[in-house]
């Protein structure tokens, strides 16, 4: 078996160590011995996204937001396509924002994406630190770090997690990220997937289960220093 | 003098000497704060009385070795210099330099001020420094739970420099960033940079730059140092790397770099690549200002480019040394020279996640750890707050560590079971503990009893 990931606009998308998402991966897969092929998917290159399994898609400046608009036009049409087909997609920080219609700062309003219902909207008073959410989607906490003066509104989405400690969508509701058939769009790096083993395999089952249409139980991989890492911030960050 | 500046450098001054005295702290921004609280305006007052000129260092790596370069340099030539140079480089940092230096007048009797200036300070520092030349040494990811983006850093630097469009500015202009940075400035412009590779298999790190600022259009590069520095230039709009005022050429390293600088060969003690752009931003600083400096190649051939934060150690006839690494850009340097260092060796990292080292430790993963993976690195061990962020990133670079409480057992275990060569990476918070461990297990071991 294999898996395509696709790592989009990486030299734009990078801010917060957002690599470590797509090593964790291709690692998991690997570990399994699952064949893992990541695609650095380029600015101003095509993109099918026919033969994607995941997108990984990261944070970034403001300028080099405004920076990728114009490619991101582009790719907007099959991108949507992908997304309502069930295709697998990671979205961090000012991915997640873009997925969404608009995100409206004091300078102005930043057309987005549009494939998410949602919209976003900036506030002086950056909401930074350790976050620990509760996902329905995994057992374990969810951990990580976020840093974003984006409110972000999620109307009637599913969130990925409701948050235990820290900030999330906004800073008055208790709720974070959101999920939408397999898309998890979420504020939280760290980077995401290494702390949460249990979020990187649940991607990975979803892929493997969308490309080989068959029912997958993943092996169970040694997870100690993931899982300690993970514990560490879950107790120095209690509800 | 009016009175309340002169109550403020008493104060200011007892309270330092009661802090050291009492051993609470180096001393080096109690006093400021205290001065400044009593006399909001003691800065611009005492700034204004060096009798040439003042320098600001700021930027992101290198602030503080290019400030003692400075200092060191016109001190050679007999000068009198203010300077922060325990790297005290918060507001309250600054104003204790100066207020430390003044007499009981509350007079400065300095030729010279060279200070080094924290980015995010940059604004409430400079105008009321009012320095006559800023060097700003380059712009990488640091801290950004703090500091922000780099777009965040040059904004700021850029409203700082608002307050002084006389200054002379001094940039590196193989950086990207601060050509960005420097290009939305009134002021006058000095650049310094390398028209040769500095090393060979020198791992880049992240670029923060790739697209043109002025443009979008992938930019290009002749040569690449590290980060985003190097020989760039964009093929659409012709925004490029400007040619340097003061550069260095005929670089030559074997075991240290020698080079020209000037049209006068020197041969440094030091064998960090970014250290020959620390030079040369001193020398720059120094050149647009006008300052003597035939002194300062000698100097340099002196001079210990570890500033007393990165020393090496001899414990029980095992060499030790203590790097700082507090960003990508930094880490990777760092890892580069354990590298470098054929003989084979452990390696101890601690990564801590005080809000002095900055709480977001994702920057861990923009570091590329194939210099680890060496042969010659016998073990890995890792400590620290965040020392399973640190063991869950290499498992995933696919090498292997223990990780460990306590740093004093764990350098005294490791040179138990043999080891010769050491390397201690730190980031911030954990770099003067380390320092005042080491020393202490220094002088045991020189006493007399074995471990």
């Amino acid at each position: 078996m294999k898996l395509k990931i696709g790592h989009l606009y990486p030299e734009l998308f990078n801010l917060y160590g957002d690599r470590g998402n797509v090593r964790c991966l291709e690692k998991r897969l690997q570990w399994r011995g699952i064949d893992a092929e990541i695609i650095s998917l380029a600015v101003g290159e095509r993109i099918d996204f026919t033969d994607l399994d995941i997108v990984c898609w990261g944070g970034c400046s403001d300028r080099e937001s405004e920076l990728a608009a114009k490619y991101l036009t582009g790719i907007c049409r099959d991108f949507k396509a992908y997304v309502e087909d069930g295709g697998c997609v990671l979205a961090i920080c000012a991915a997640y924002q873009l997925l969404g219609d608009y995100y409206e700062t004091d300078r102005g309003k930043t057309e987005g994406l549009g494939i998410l219902d949602i919209y976003t909207k900036w506030a002086p008073e950056r909401l930074v630190g350790n976050i620990v959410l509760k996902s329905e989607l995994v057992p374990m906490p969810v951990v990580g770090f976020e840093n974003h003066s984006g409110r972000t509104f999620i109307g009637g989405y599913s969130p990925f997690g409701t948050v235990s400690s820290g900030h999330g969508n906004t800073e008055n509701d208790d709720y974070e990220g959101l999920i939408y058939k397999n898309v998890i769009a979420t504020y939280l790096h760290g980077p995401l997937l290494p702390k949460n083993p249990q979020i990187c395999d649940l991607i990975l089952k979803r892929a493997l289960q969308r490309r080989y249409n068959t029912d997958i139980i993943l092996e169970t991989l040694p997870d100690e220093a993931e899982h300690k890492a993970n514990h560490q911030i879950v107790i120095r960050f209690p509800t | 003098m009016k009175l309340r500046s002169r109550l403020a450098i008493f104060c200011a001054k007892i309270i330092y000497m009661a802090s050291t005295r009492l051993k609470r702290g180096s001393g080096s921004s109690l006093p400021g704060h205290v001065a400044a609280c009593i006399d909001p305006e003691i800065l611009s007052g005492l700034s204004c009385m060096v009798r040439k000129k003042v320098i600001a260092v700021t930027g992101t790596n290198g602030k503080t070795t290019t400030n003692s370069i400075l200092t060191h340099v016109l001190e050679a030539h007999g000068l009198k210099v203010i300077s922060n140079r325990l790297g005290a480089n918060l507001p309250d940092g600054v104003v204790s330099a100066f207020v430390l230096a003044a007499d009981s007048q509350g007079q400065i009797d300095a030729d010279y001020a060279c200070i080094e200036v924290d980015e995010l300070s940059s604004e409430s520092v400079f105008s009321r420094l009012r320095p006559h030349c800023v060097i700003v040494t380059n712009i990488f990811r640091d801290q950004m739970d703090r500091i922000g983006e780099v777009d965040t850093v040059c904004k700021r630097i850029q409203e700082a420099l608002k307050h002084v469009p006389e200054a002379e500015l001094v940039i590196n202009g193989d950086d990207v960033c601060s050509r960005m940075l420097a290009d939305c400035c009134r002021n006058p412009v000095t650049t310094y940079g390398i028209g040769e590779k500095l090393a060979e298999n020198l791992p880049t790190g992240p670029q923060e730059i790739i697209f043109c600022p002025a443009c979008g259009a992938r930019l290009k590069y002749d040569l690449v140092q590290y980060g985003q520095l190097g020989i760039w230039h964009c093929p659409v709009c012709g925004f490029h790397r400007p040619r340097p005022d003061i550069s260095a050429a005929e670089i030559y390293f074997s075991g240290c770099y020698s080079f020209t600088l000037a049209g006068t060969p020197v041969r440094t003690h030091f064998r960090e690549p970014y250290n020959v752009y620390n030079t040369l931003a001193a020398y720059a600083g120094l050149w647009i200002v006008e300052a003597p400096r035939q002194k300062f190649h000698p100097v340099i051939e002196q001079f210990d480019y570890g500033n007393d934060r990165e020393s090496t150690y001899t414990i029980d006839g095992a060499h030790v040394q203590l790097f700082l690494a507090k960003n990508p850009v930094g880490f990777q340097q760092k890892l580069f020279l354990i590298r470098q260092d054929p003989k084979p060796k452990d390696v101890f990292i601690q990564i801590n996640d005080t809000k002095l080292d900055g709480e977001d430790t994702s920057w861990l993963w923009d570091v590329d750890y194939d210099n680890l993976s060496d042969t010659s690195v016998k073990t890995v061990t890792v400590g620290g707050i965040r020392s399973s962020d640190m063991e869950l990133c290499l498992k995933y670079e696919g090498i292997s560590c223990s990780s460990a409480a306590d740093i004093r057992h764990t350098i005294q275990g490791l040179i138990l079971q043999g080891s010769r060569n050491l390397y201690i990476v730190t980031n911030y918070s954990g770099l003067y503990r380390t320092n005042r461990i080491l020393q202490r297990i220094q002088s045991v071991r020189k006493g007399g009893s074995r471990l």
